[in-house]
């Protein structure tokens, strides 16, 4: 289980974060004490630090040059302070990425696992599995068995959304939000759209069911 | 100071010496002196008060002239009274003293208002960073509620974002200290940060978003154009028309320059009200029938628009579509900024 650690002074903030990013499925520890942060840092040995930079009494900048002396573990600062100015010197200082406050939660989580991923030596699956059917990402094709078709960019994404999670119930909104967070700024009728069509190649794959509908609740594989 | 507004000055002076010379003429020619002594004495007199006045003219006009020079050098004219050598007569002197008094008062009055505006803005800088960290962390608390409740919560928060964000720029734009950073950054990623952030109020409002042709690079600072794009996607989203509501982010080149063209397919602006848009404070027709207007989008995008040296340009047809343009300038022309 990949540990994230976070250093956050404001203690609602600290404890939803803790239980989203447990929710995930990460182990999320916090830090209430803050001094000698830079051993705590050593200590707990995290995969990804969550570091604001406004903490009491010191400099978040000074205390990032800090952890990166001791730890390689990647750092987003998240942070109030939104200047062009402030984003530079984060990121001349060793943050791997840089979030403002208040955060979208689902940008939140995309940025996290970006960088873990990143940090992660070995390369990304490219190929995603669920029952029967695979998922070439980069190739941006679905195939079952011999047969394969195609994906446009829109079928794909919406097709690794609900695979990320088979048998999850993912509402409409959720899908379009993961959607937009690839760029593709769909509405309601769009994303019908892209659904049929999908189901379409699927059932031509010689998966008919492979997604459900769920009514008033959503989609699920 | 030409000769003749000197003279005009000087015109008192002179006519009491003619009178007092055609007064001696006579005294003394009634007292039997020779006409020829007399020209040699008015001679000489009318050579003296001539000297006199000529090199009085010519030390006023080099006084000026230097006086002038300070002025058009000065950056801040209110400190010219600081800046100039006093003037020799007892007369001037005194009255230049009051003057310089008048000016140390005015001068202490401007820092101390430029002082109280930069703490105010500092405060409103650090109260937005302040007020940032509730909001989010009410954000992360709703998601644990049902997920209508969540939608309808989230949107509320945004909204209190947006307002606050306005605020932020509010400060920013009023202030003569500015914190932006030119850089280069493809429009892309400006128009993704604007429809990242207002993804709440844009889904939720069912407007369809078309993106057409953001890859140009342009030089200026991403988040406060981010900013801009972003009031103009909220007023779109405020100004929708009901059926099928749809908004178009498209760039094209303009010979060194880059148009961004926010356009909409909504209610439109009535004609008598669009030359307004930009002033503060203003909303119009719309913002009366509609509600929710603060009259401070569009007023904030013009005057960081100024900043940035970036040209906006609204039309409008009523009852059909708004569509603002930003011309983002050649990266050769922002050195002249």
């Amino acid at each position: 289980m990949q540990k994230i650690m976070i250093i956050e002074d404001d203690p609602a903030i600290r404890e939803e974060l803790a239980l989203l990013l447990g929710n995930e499925g990460y182990r999320a520890l916090t830090v209430t004490e803050f001094v000698n942060v830079p051993e705590q840092v050593t200590d707990a040995d995290p995969d990804l630090i969550l570091l604001d930079l406004g903490l009491p009494g010191r400099d978040g900048f000074s205390l990032c040059a800090d952890i990166r002396r001791n730890s390689g573990a990647p750092i987003i600062f998240v942070t109030s302070r939104d200047s062009a100015m402030d984003e530079l010197q984060a990121l001349s200082l060793g943050g791997d990425d840089y979030i403002t406050k208040p955060y979208n939660i689902l940008v939140l989580l995309a940025r996290v696992k970006a960088v873990l991923r990143r940090s992660e030596s070995s390369a990304d699956a490219d190929i995603l599995t669920a029952g029967k059917l695979s998922v070439s990402l980069t190739r941006g094709t679905a195939s079952s068995g011999p047969k394969t078709a195609e994906l446009t960019r829109n079928e794909l994404r919406i097709l690794v959304r609900l695979m990320d999670r088979p048998g999850e119930i993912v509402s409409r909104e959720d899908l379009i939000e993961a959607l937009w967070d690839s760029r593709i700024y769909i509405d309601d009728n769009t994303l019908s759209v892209n659904m049929t069509r999908l189901r379409s190649k699927l059932e031509a794959l010689g998966l008919p069911d492979y997604i459900k509908t769920r009514r008033g609740l959503g989609y699920q594989l | 100071m030409s000769p003749g507004e000197f003279l005009s000055d000087r015109l008192g002076g002179l006519l009491l010496h003619l009178i007092v010379m055609a007064a001696t003429g006579v005294f003394l020619l009634a007292s039997g002196t020779e006409s020829g002594v007399l020209v040699i004495v008015f001679l000489a007199w009318a050579l003296v008060l001539l000297t006199v006045h000529v090199w009085d003219y010519l030390r006023l006009r080099a006084y000026l002239r230097e006086l002038n020079a300070i002025m058009d050098g000065l950056d801040r004219k209110y400190l010219f009274a600081e800046c100039v050598p006093r003037p020799r007569g007892i007369f001037q002197r005194r009255s230049f003293d009051l003057m310089r008094r008048s000016g140390k008062a005015m001068i202490e009055a401007v820092s101390d208002a430029q002082a109280s505006q930069r703490d105010y803005r500092e405060y409103i800088e650090s109260w937005v960073h302040e007020i940032k960290t509730p909001i989010t962390a009410a954000q992360l608390i709703c998601r644990q509620t049902d997920p209508d409740i969540r939608r309808r919560l989230s949107r509320e928060l945004a909204a209190i974002d947006d307002h606050v964000e306005r605020a932020l720029f509010y400060a920013r734009a009023e202030s003569h200290e500015k914190d932006f950073i030119i850089r280069q950054i493809s429009l892309d990623d400006i128009v993704s940060q604007a429809l990242d952030r207002h993804r709440a109020l844009l889904i939720q409002s069912g407007v369809h978003i078309e993106t057409n042709d953001l890859c140009q690079t342009v030089y200026t600072d991403d988040k406060w154009v981010s900013f801009m794009v972003g009031q103009l996607l909220q007023n779109a989203v405020r100004y929708r028309r009901g059926q099928d509501p749809a908004i178009t982010l498209s760039a094209c080149p303009l010979g060194r320059q880059v148009q961004l063209t926010v356009c909409d397919n909504g209610i439109g602006i009535p004609p008598h009200d669009l030359s307004r848009v930009f002033e503060r404070g203003f909303t119009g027709a719309n913002g009366r029938s509609r509600g929710g207007s603060t009259g401070m989008g569009l007023y904030l995008c013009r005057r960081l628009a100024g900043f940035l040296a970036v040209d906006l340009q609204i039309r409008s047809r009523e009852g059909r579509s708004t569509s603002v343009t930003l011309t983002f300038p050649a990266k050769e022309d922002l050195s002249k900024m």
